[in-house]
């Protein structure tokens, strides 16, 4: 057929086989996007509905609601942690505890948590700890009756997940919520998410997560999201679209139609028993999140009892995204490196009909779609490069395709923040508006390379065995108003 | 692909994106008015309750007055959200009075707009119109319409059939638990905690016999929602049919069991029931609740606490060696401990 290289590549079929394969991958994506804007606006509709017959005001008065445990650790936040600890004892729930993890900080968080809420050392001896994590120091308790409720965790560091885990041994609930001490949580968050919970049927819920918002230059006042306002700065605001798309389209969704595979780390509830069965997160993974919840689902489905992993379209938690390039490419590398770790370890679902849905459907199309989008683009860009090198290229049809995706995404973005300003009261003013269509618009040139490259760093990493944790995540910190 | 169809496809695009950006700014147009009649309708409707409720002999206020002013707020027949939103208002209004006033505002609620909405909706096909008629009817107390809204009591949308079943609580009271067993589909948490909590709003006053009469069911929710009625009325003299479900073999029942069951401390017969039961508990979460349950309402038992010790079970173990230690059995804890190291001795060096 061939008779040389030469001839191989100068008979086009590299060129026609390239051409396909990105074609076919591009058609594949539009069709899920387009089936998830339909799916996502009616499971928005239908949660809105199913709330009229559950509302917040009817759970704060029932009795018999399960108990739940907030789990927030902590790890050298002494400058911010007494205002996020009031953040976090705010919150409304009549049957609740929170349980802060102090793990293994060398600032003088721990002095500032004692002085504040007046704790007191208690014994830890007799205390059982089913999922095996660092050491536990010492366990506080408040002796202020205004903060009964407030259980403080000194334990050697082990990471986040780590600290979770010793959170969930020492819980007593019958849910457990896992957050970080930095998120502002919105005061009526639980009895929104115990919702799912308290409807459960035939399906239990082994998950329920909630939207996360960015917060970015926000006002914060005693703990509370006082005023919500954009971001002044490119990186934050683009990713108050992104997260809108993400959790309003992508979540909602999948969540539609049970597919669920990931409840964010930021904020996410579960039922004790289950993690306990599975042993909690995974503190070799830095994608403890989409890790557990996957592991979650393969118990189940190992079980062989029905379940459901669920969202609610509500903001319900927000905070505070990476306010600069370099931040941001060090909080995609460390996804990417997650996403790395949880796909090989869960590599036995791939097509796995045992699975079911989630092993020959959801898993490939994470492992096709989201772990493989960034490979995808990276290639894309090295044809583009080679393709044009070899005079291969149209010009003209090119530059008129690229228009027509940009176009497509502007589509997505638009629909996706008209669902949220439609839904929620959040973004009102005309301004705000159009300064996140314009950050949407703008997102492909100033934004989504940088995330490629950071993803692209993270695979590499992963590739060549350099070693690398979670890294170090700079925040600004929110306003906080004293008026 | 050709470019002339390229830019066919893009000026789809284009318009699509076009029909976006509209219905973003119709969007916000219809909130900041709808927002705004929202605010007139609740402002009329309190300022016509307020004086109906205490009425100026001086300028007393007619019901024609109150239906010309809800007509021209926007409350007609054709304006079906308006209706809709005084209805919402009516039910919150209702909720927050009592006594004289309540009587008085039933009376009111006879003569509006909106009365006879609600059962038109319960035909409807659509299960969150049918839902929201029978919520209506139980709030609005419109008991005339109980045979309507008892035929939904076994419907397939469980919104639907979950306000079906609470009008039936509301209406009938303790009679309604006599329908209990022939419930064709499972009661979730909230059905149960919604039912037990308008029983207690509603019937106060605890009428034991239809209780009883259900006690033989065997339906997992059915068992549920009894424990769930003793434990929020108390009913001590019905403890034992808690104490019957603790080793049931669901485990849903064990635990609202050994949930309920903590409302109430029993006589020292009744707890070495309960003692015995705790052996033929299969799961060892459910074992440390009811073993802390016997522990917090029962004199100290060693005898039952040691035998405990050298179980299977790491976390009751830790539980029971906990609960002797603290109540002067150090040795018997110290004693256990040391059989876990190997009795050869250590040689150093």
């Amino acid at each position: 057929m061939w008779d040389s290289v030469e001839n191989f590549f100068g008979s086009g079929i590299v060129y026609d086989l390239t051409n396909y394969f990105f074609f076919t991958y591009g058609i594949i994506l539009l069709c899920l996007y387009f089936a998830g804007v339909l799916l996502a606006s009616r499971a928005i509709r239908r949660t809105k509905r199913r709330a009229t017959f559950l509302q917040v005001g009817d759970i704060v008065s029932a009795t018999d609601i399960p108990s739940v445990t907030l789990v927030a650790p902590a790890f050298n936040e002494g400058l911010t942690i007494i205002e996020n600890v009031k953040s976090l004892l705010s919150i409304q729930y009549p049957y609740y505890e929170l349980i802060l993890v102090n793990d293994g900080s060398k600032d003088d968080s721990m002095e500032k948590l004692i002085r504040e809420f007046d704790l007191e050392q208690h014994d830890a001896s007799f205390i059982s700890q089913p999922i095996p994590t660092a050491s536990v120091r010492h366990i506080y308790r408040s002796k202020n009756k205004k903060y009964t409720h407030l259980t403080v965790i000194d334990k050697n560091n082990g990471g986040r997940a780590d600290a979770l885990n010793t959170g969930i041994n020492f819980a007593t609930t019958e849910l457990v919520v896992c957050t970080d001490a930095d998120c502002i949580i919105e005061q009526d968050a639980l009895l929104k998410m115990v919702r799912p919970y308290l409807e459960e049927n035939k399906e239990e819920i082994i998950a329920c997560g909630g939207g996360i918002g960015i917060a970015n230059d926000s006002i914060v006042k005693n703990g509370v999201l006082k005023e919500l306002r954009l971001p002044n700065s490119i990186v934050p605001m683009v990713q108050v679209v992104e997260y809108i798309r993400a959790f309003l389209l992508g979540r909602m969704a999948w969540g539609e139609v049970n597919g669920l595979m990931l409840v964010s780390g930021a904020f996410g509830m579960y039922p004790r028993k289950r993690l306990l069965e599975v042993g909690g997160f995974d503190n070799k993974t830095v994608g403890e999140d989409l890790e557990l919840c996957i592991r979650l689902r393969t118990h189940m489905e190992n079980l062989g009892k029905p379940y459901k992993v669920v969202y609610l379209p509500e903001t319900l938690c927000w905070t505070e995204g990476p306010p600069d390039y370099s931040i941001l490419v060090k909080q995609r590398d460390r996804w990417a490196r997650g996403l790395w770790e949880t796909m090989s370890i869960n590599k036995k679902l791939f097509f796995n009909p045992k699975y079911r849905f989630m092993g020959l459907f959801y898993y490939p199309y994470w492992l096709f779609f989201e772990f493989g989008a960034p490979l995808v683009e990276f290639f894309g860009l090295i044809c583009i490069i080679a393709f044009g090198l070899f005079g291969w290229i149209n010009w003209p049809v090119a530059i008129l395709l690229f228009f027509a995706i940009y176009l497509l995404g502007c589509i997505f973005s638009t629909a996706a923040i008209f669902m949220y300003v439609k839904s929620f009261d959040h973004y009102t003013r005309p301004k705000q508006i159009i300064e996140l269509l314009l950050a949407a618009y703008l997102e492909p040139f100033v934004y989504h390379p940088v995330i490629v490259f950071g993803q692209m760093k993270g695979y590499y990493k992963k590739l060549f065995g350099i070693k690398s944790g979670w890294g170090t995540m700079t925040r600004k910190g929110f306003k906080v108003s004293e008026t | 692909m050709n470019e002339i169809s390229l830019l066919f496809f893009i000026k789809i695009l284009v318009l699509l994106l076009v029909v976006c950006w509209i219905s973003i700014g119709v969007s916000m147009f219809y909130r900041r008015i709808r927002t705004s009649r929202l605010a007139l309708i609740e402002a009329t409707f309190a300022d016509l309750v307020s004086r109906y409720l205490y009425n100026d002999p001086a300028n007393p206020l007619s019901v024609q007055q109150i239906n010309d002013r809800l007509k021209k707020t926007g409350i007609r027949p054709a304006n079906r959200n308006n209706v809709q939103y005084l209805i919402s208002l009516m039910i919150r209004t209702q909720r927050s009075i009592s006594g004289s006033n309540f009587t008085k505002l039933q009376k009111l609620y006879g003569m509006i707009p909106p009365y006879g909405v609600s059962i038109k909706k319960i035909s409807s096909w659509n299960w969150y119109r049918q839902a929201r008629g029978i919520r209506e009817i139980y709030e609005m107390n419109q008991v005339h319409y109980l045979d309507e809204v008892l035929k939904y009591r076994n419907d397939k949308n469980i919104y639907v059939r979950r306000e079906a079943q609470i009008a039936m609580v509301v209406f009938l009271g303790w009679e309604s638990l006599r329908f209990l067993p022939y419930l064709k589909w499972n009661m979730t948490l909230w059905q149960q905690i919604k039912v037990v909590e308008k029983l207690y709003d509603f019937y106060p006053q605890p009428d034991l016999k239809w209780l009883q009469k259900v006690y033989g069911t065997e339906r997992s929710f059915a068992k549920r929602l009894l424990m769930r009625i003793i434990r929020k009325f108390e009913l001590q003299s019905e403890v034992e049919f808690i104490m019957k479900h603790l080793a049931d073999e669901d485990y849903e029942v064990r635990e609202t069991a050994i949930y309920c069951i903590n409302t109430f401390s029993v006589s020292s017969a009744s707890m070495a029931y309960i003692k015995n039961e705790y052996d033929k508990i299969p799961d060892a979460t459910q074992k440390l609740q009811l073993m802390n349950y016997i522990y917090e309402n029962s004199n100290m038992d060693p005898e039952f606490y040691l035998e405990k010790l050298y179980g299977p079970n790491e976390d009751i173990k830790l539980n029971v060696a906990q609960i002797l230690w603290n109540n002067g059995y150090k040795e018997k804890v110290q004693e256990f401990y040391m059989q876990q190291f190997p009795k050869s001795s250590l040689y150093v060096g």
